[in-house]
């Protein structure tokens, strides 16, 4: 498990990488709430351009884990590396490019939509002149000037999905993007998807959505905070 | 991006969202009239009473309504979850806790403005003198309020039984306000400002250690 | 280990811990004899003046508990070692009672001696709020659901509390000091040797007293810590061989 700590260039675009380093790689990873354990003894290695698809029950924990590989929550117990960085000593370079679109949106409700998007490019170093265009993308063109609390639960989600083409992080994680969207919607988060593929970025897909996500090389189920047993991908380089 | 353009990005956007809730003179300012009219109430109508009192009860109405503004700045962030995405932010967190505090410190300045001109006329304050020295305690005591609230108010934004030990835990670190703005404030009305340094240089201490600790220690808050 | 991990680890043995009761005992009885046979009474205030033999010691502690936890904030956000948020929060707690004991036996003093049961006194004020101060920080220690979480937020409230409270204390005194109210404590130029000897028996009791509840409390914490941690290992396959054993605990190396 590589572990840098210097500000080195993501994965996508390491020119010469003998053995690539893994975009995710979790060993013993548990994550305890008080007395309850959210995710058991998780090992896992994700191979960088991957696109693996998430599956389980409601409460099986693939939120928990999520938000452990972004590093939202910090692991009780175990390590991991996140696109070759640390998960408990390097947050801030897997904060940089990783991005999670979860159930939460993240936005705030006084702001229009064009404005929550102009914040999110301040803060993440990101030129905003693409806001307008990334708006057009998901369909919010003229809704963008409205206050994202008159907006339905389809079009906040939407926002997000912009604040993600805007970002284009190295590591994806999707947690249930499909809840809530019309087909449209639907189809737009599959673009996003293909693309990040197609860029080389490895993105992680977690739905119930049975019709949704053969885009996906691989998948992993999780039950009662536990992975059932996969084996390693095929190695790349090695 | 460094930290000060950060702390302005946040600030501005706090900012923002204060101009379109209208929260401040929705709800701040008129509970602080409210606060004000029962000192009044309570302590009869005496006008020498009242007078002497003034200080006090105005900067008392100011900490009991900040509270309100500190608890407001951080439920924005808690709607959809924000206050996450700033931690997730590629940002030094510090820039979080100084861009809200500047936010709230407008919004508290605006609200002891109006308070400043209820006490004059609910209570007979003369304002005359030595505005130097009132304006400085205004100043430098909402300085270090500020800081002290936006700091602790990460502690209010999630349910549970967060929200009752705000004020515990705010009021008692923010008595040298309390107490030197009071004494800045009643020796600026009675003529005598200039005896008043000694005081400001007081606040001034207060804001630079809160202001200070808060930039180091801000992050460790946010973390989970 | 260092060798402040090696008396740490000496002093919360049990024989320590015996060893730290054996000496409070014997030097709060010292205290007792010294403060109300040896001593004279006061000439001023007669024998109420024999309240400062627990007044100063309790208040002393109450301070120096504050200090433990101020230190222990710090390193514990420097290192993330998690022993170190147990040592803050026991002092806390067995700083608790001693502020509490300094206020009261401070009022009881006051209402003879002044004829008020408070005085607004710089010291006993600023303690009021350092009381309050603890009570918000054990209060905010019930909320958070993770160790780590809770350990955060604790430090900080003890630093920032820390640095604030001298600040408290230099704005009560100054306006205290436009009223011309008489302090509590205006001992030092007429003691008499005797009783400046209880008074530094009486400190070093209560020092004991308080190492000796803070190990009792540290113990009780990793009673807490293995419940939890059986509570868990059965879904977790753990074997709590290690109470607490979180990735803070360990010592990071690459």
């Amino acid at each position: 498990m590589a572990s840098r700590t210097t500000d080195a260039p993501s994965i996508a675009s390491h020119p010469d990488a003998a053995a690539p380093v893994p975009a995710i790689a979790l060993s013993g990873l548990t994550r305890v709430f008080g007395v309850v354990p959210a995710i058991v003894r998780i090992d896992l290695r994700i191979g960088p351009g991957e696109v693996v698809l998430l599956r389980g029950p409601n409460g099986a924990g693939k939120t928990t884990l999520l938000r452990v590989v972004v590093t939202a929550l910090s692991p009780t117990y175990g390590s991991g590396s996140v696109l070759g960085f640390d998960l408990v000593r390097e947050r801030d370079q897997i904060r940089r490019r990783a991005e999670l679109l979860g159930h939460r949106t993240r936005l705030y409700e006084d702001l229009t939509g064009r404005e929550n998007l102009r914040f999110a490019c301040s803060l993440y170093g990101i030129d905003d002149r693409g806001v307008d265009e990334a708006l057009e993308r998901v369909g919010l063109g003229e809704a963008g000037a409205s206050r994202v609390r008159d907006y339905s639960q389809g079009m906040r989600q939407r926002v997000a999905l912009a604040r993600t083409i805007l970002r284009r992080p190295d590591l994806l994680l999707l947690d249930e993007p499909y809840a809530g969207l019309d087909g449209g919607g639907k189809d737009l988060v599959d673009s996003l998807v293909v693309e990040a593929a197609g860029e080389g970025r490895t993105v992680v897909l977690a739905t119930h959505d049975a019709a949704r996500g053969s885009m996906a090389g691989r998948m992993l189920f999780m039950d009662g905070g536990r992975l059932a047993p996969v084996p390693d991908p095929a190695p790349v380089a090695r | 991006m460094s930290l000060a353009r950060q702390s302005a990005a946040v600030a501005a956007k706090d900012v923002r969202i204060e101009i379109r809730g209208r929260y401040a003179l929705g709800a701040v300012v008129p509970f602080a009239a409210t606060v004000l009219i029962a000192f009044g109430l309570s302590l009869g109508p005496d006008r020498t009473l009242l007078q002497r009192t003034a200080p006090g009860l105005l900067w008392l109405a100011v900490l009991f309504a900040s509270v309100l503004s500190f608890r407001r700045s951080y439920e924005s962030e808690g709607e959809d979850g924000a206050l996450e995405g700033l931690l997730l932010a590629p940002i030094d967190k510090a820039a979080i806790f100084l861009g809200k505090a500047a936010a709230v410190f407008a919004q508290l300045v605006v609200l002891e403005a109006v308070v400043v001109v209820l006490v004059t006329g609910l209570f007979g304050l003369s304002l005359g003198a030595s505005p130097a020295t009132l304006v400085g305690a205004f100043v430098l005591g909402t300085v270090g309020l500020a800081a002290v609230g936006s700091m602790f108010g990460v502690l209010a934004e999630s349910p549970r039984a967060r929200e009752a030990i705000f004020p515990l835990l705010v009021l008692p670190l923010a008595t040298p306000v309390l107490i030197a703005g009071v004494k800045a404030t009643a020796l600026a009305v009675a003529h005598r400002g200039g005896e008043a340094h000694g005081w400001l240089g007081l606040l001034l201490a207060f804001d630079v250690v809160v202001v200070g600790a808060g930039t180091l220690v801000f992050g460790q808050l946010l973390e989970d | 280990m260092s060798t402040a991990e090696r008396l740490m680890a000496k002093m919360t043995a049990r024989r320590g811990e015996r060893a730290l009761g054996a000496a409070a005992l014997m030097g709060l009885t010292a205290t007792a004899v010294f403060g109300l046979l040896v001593t004279p009474p006061d000439a001023d205030e007669g024998n109420v003046f024999r309240l400062i033999y627990v007044h100063v010691p309790s208040a002393w502690l109450a301070y120096l508990s504050f200090l433990v936890v101020f230190v222990c904030s710090v390193v514990y956000l420097v290192t993330k070692r998690i022993r170190w948020d147990r040592l803050a929060a026991a002092s806390a707690e067995v700083g608790v009672i001693f502020i509490l004991l300094t206020l009261v036996v401070g009022s009881i003093w006051a209402k003879p001696t002044w004829g008020t049961w408070w005085t607004w006194d710089p010291r006993l004020t600023t303690t009021a709020v350092l009381f309050l101060v603890y009570v918000a920080y054990l209060a905010v220690r019930r909320l958070p659901d993770g160790p780590g979480r809770r350990a955060r937020w604790s430090a900080v409230i003890g630093i920032v509390a820390f640095v604030d409270v001298p600040i408290v204390h230099l704005s009560v005194a100054w306006w205290r000091s436009q009223h011309q109210a008489p302090a509590i404590l205006h001992v030092a130029p007429r003691m008499a040797a005797s009783m400046a000897a209880a008074l530094i028996v009486g400190v070093v009791a209560f020092t004991f007293l308080y190492a000796y509840l803070v190990v009792l409390r540290l113990r009780v914490g990793r009673l807490e810590e293995r419940l939890v941690a059986e509570a868990l290992s059965p879904r977790l396959e753990v074997t709590p061989a290690h109470p607490a054993a979180l990735p803070e605990e360990v010592p990071a190396r690459g």
